[in-house]
């Protein structure tokens, strides 16, 4: 127990001192949450929409003005029918339709309710969050504007936004286990295999080896850290999506943890096979992002809808990890899924990983042969 | 005693075969020296005696242990220093020293005298990161590191390769102190002045032993009658030996000519300078020396050719 506890403390101090992973390992899973939570919905201009006035009053035709005046829209069509906005979406490629009621004047004026609705195409999920926090500027501005001439309202325009397309928000839902998937497959696997693999090259492991110590305390000792490490990126990106991104959990927080520690043991498995074949850190991370980030990338479903991609490539895609751990950790997030609901993707990530111990220790036990 | 009995080992990689037919004795607290060429084998057998890779053929006792199946017992007992550079440079002196010491289940404190004299030397940097250390500094933590755990067998690949003349005065030093303690070392250097410093010497070439002996007897053994010349004109007369007709072996030797005959020394040395004479090479001096174990080697590296 006390070689296992040197070894972990040895660990840590690499870790520590290299400055390079400890950045990479604190960092990255804030950069990337960040990334493709805020950086990715850039500021829009001239974005298309129409505008449907059954008021046909000033005060409506100054908030198509302050539309207008705003910059960031330009009105392509003005329907008569509220139904014609519908069409545009497909005719005029419109990412928005605004629908300003009848008496809307009126109503704004005489202090009572009043209530413009939008219509959105949500299917890019980042253009369609911008554009809706503009079309709620621009109207509270306006709203503003028509106070200072000498009414006040108690009732402030309510905006109805009504989304079209991607009602459920996918792609906010799917960049947190995207993420997750990630950083447990660049710390787990990525750094403990390059781990293993630089005590092979610089020959310390040999050293290692010799000493009465079990090859097993050598692997967990080695191994880890880095789980903790990732666990607690997890942990971290976790809060970062409750908190800054508003994203809910619905399952079973401890559930979901459950489910990224086995993930974990798949990751972290396929590092020590990726160890036990390369010479250099050099071999580990080529092999690693080779065989696992740039699949994981391309074919979870992450970034790329799987149903759209060619047979083989589906076929490819089940035989990596990532797949069904974003299937059940989505689940979990979004639908509240339970064990019962997930024990299958459980159970294909646990025989994944049991698969790639015994072919990684088959392949250790080879080397000492040679 | 014998600490290590080595019979018939055999090792092959694919086509190579790295080690032939190996047979040797390592006797109870001896410093057995093997010395080769690069590509001998030596690295090899070092693997091999410190079970971390597995023989062909053979059988190898390493203190009444058998290296195949009872390789656990085994690692307990051996200190192992290889031949590149093998701790961990972004640890300090000390934890690398702690690190090892904690693997092998022992304390420090208890095994401190034994690695004193090389303790002393190096305790001044214990908190620096061993990558930083200079060559012989490097060594002389490893080989604390490889003693921390008071290991009955030593083996030492290399040691002293690539570190200054210096430093190696001092490593093998250390060696001599530690012999106090009853370790077995095994030692191999490509340094022709180091082996003379071993109980017994083994000339490895192509994965065979061409001699084990003490380096006494090495030298008692030099058939030929060697003498030194010096001259200017070292590359005039290496081109025109070969017309030399008597028999003898000859090999330049620093800024010396080496030159060694075997029959009838007089008439021979006599028909040499006959020949210098003849194609007008002048030199200094030529002088009848004993020979050194470098000159051994070579002979017995001749001899072991024309075999």
């Amino acid at each position: 127990m006390k070689e296992l506890i040197a070894i972990l403390q040895k660990e840590l101090i690499h870790i520590y001192r290299d400055k390079v992973s400890l950045f990479l390992v604190l960092a990255m899973p804030l950069v990337l949450i960040l990334l493709f939570g805020f950086t990715i919905s850039t500021e829009i201009r001239n974005a298309k929409i129409s505008v449907c006035d059954l008021a046909q009053d000033a005060q409506s035709k100054a908030l198509i003005d302050a539309f207008r005046a705003s910059g960031y829209f330009k009105i392509v069509h003005f329907p008569q029918n509220p139904n014609e906005i519908n069409h545009d979406f497909k005719e005029k490629q419109i990412k928005a339709g605004i629908i300003i009621p009848a008496h809307f004047g009126s109503q704004l004026l005489s202090d009572k309710e009043s209530q413009i609705q939008v219509i959105s195409d949500i299917s890019d999920i980042n253009v369609a969050s911008v554009l809706n926090n503009y079309i709620e500027s621009v109207v509270s501005h306006f709203e503003e504007e028509v106070n200072e001439s000498g009414h006040y309202s108690d009732n402030p325009i309510q905006v109805s936004i009504q989304m079209l397309y991607n009602p459920e928000l996918n792609s906010v839902y799917m960049f947190v286990p995207g993420i997750i998937t990630l950083i447990m497959i660049i710390i787990t696997a990525l750094m403990s295999s390059i781990t293993l693999a630089r005590e092979t090259e610089t020959n310390t492991m040999r050293m290692m080896l010799i000493t009465p110590v079990k090859k097993i305390y050598i692997v967990v000792g080695k191994v880890i850290p880095y789980m903790g490490l990732s666990l607690l990126s997890t942990i971290m990106i976790l809060g970062i999506s409750v908190w800054v991104f508003k994203m809910p959990i619905e399952g079973n927080i401890f559930l979901l943890l459950l489910l990224c520690i086995i993930f974990m043991f798949t990751a972290a498995s396929f590092g020590l096979l990726v160890s036990s074949i390369s010479n250099t850190q050099l071999d580990a991370m080529m092999i690693t992002m080779m065989g696992l980030f740039l699949p994981t990338v391309l074919l979870s479903g992450f970034l790329f809808p799987l149903d759209n991609m060619p047979f083989i490539f589906q076929i490819l895609a089940d035989i990596f990890p990532a797949k069904w751990f974003i299937l059940a950790i989505k689940d979990v997030m979004i639908k509240g899924a339970g064990i019962a609901d997930i024990w299958h993707y459980i159970l294909i990530l646990a025989v994944m990983s049991v698969v790639l111990l015994r072919f990684s220790m088959s392949q250790i036990d080879k080397r000492r042969k040679q | 005693m014998s600490i290590i009995q080595v019979e018939n080992l055999t090792k092959k990689f694919k086509k190579l075969t790295a080690l032939s037919e190996l047979n040797f004795e390592v006797q109870k607290g001896e410093i057995f020296g093997i010395i080769g060429p690069d590509g001998a084998g030596k690295s090899t057998l070092f693997n091999i005696l410190a079970t971390l890779t597995l023989p062909t053929s053979g059988t190898i006792t390493v203190l009444d242990h058998d290296i195949l199946k009872q390789y656990k017992q085994i690692r307990k007992e051996i200190g192992y220093l290889p031949g590149t550079f093998s701790l961990y440079p972004d640890l300090t002196v000390q934890e690398n020293l702690t690190f090892f010491a904690t693997m092998y289940g022992s304390g420090i404190k208890e095994n401190l005298p034994m690695i004193m004299p090389i303790w002393r030397q190096i305790s001044p940097f214990k908190n620096r990161e061993a990558g930083k250390l200079s060559g012989g500094m490097k060594q002389k933590l490893a080989l604390c590191c490889a003693l921390i755990h008071r290991p009955k067998i030593l083996l030492l690949d290399e040691p002293t390769t690539g570190v200054d003349p210096v430093s190696r005065k001092e490593f093998w030093d250390l060696l001599d102190k530690i012999r106090e303690y009853q370790v077995t070392v095994v030692v191999s250097t490509p340094y022709m002045d180091e082996v003379g410093r071993c109980d017994r010497i083994a000339l490895m070439q192509d994965g065979r032993f061409i001699t084990v002996d003490t380096p006494e007897s090495i030298i008692k053994n030099y058939k030929g009658d060697l003498y030194a010349i010096k001259t200017s004109q070292l590359f005039k007369l290496l081109d025109i030996m070969p017309q030399f007709q008597e028999k003898c072996s000859y090999y330049p030797y620093g800024e010396y000519f080496h030159i060694s005959f075997y029959h009838d020394t007089k008439h021979a040395k006599n028909s040499f300078l006959q020949f210098l004479k003849q194609h007008e090479i002048e030199f200094e001096k030529m002088e009848h020396i004993s020979p050194l174990l470098e000159d051994c080697f070579i002979e017995i590296i001749k001899e072991d050719r024309n075999v």
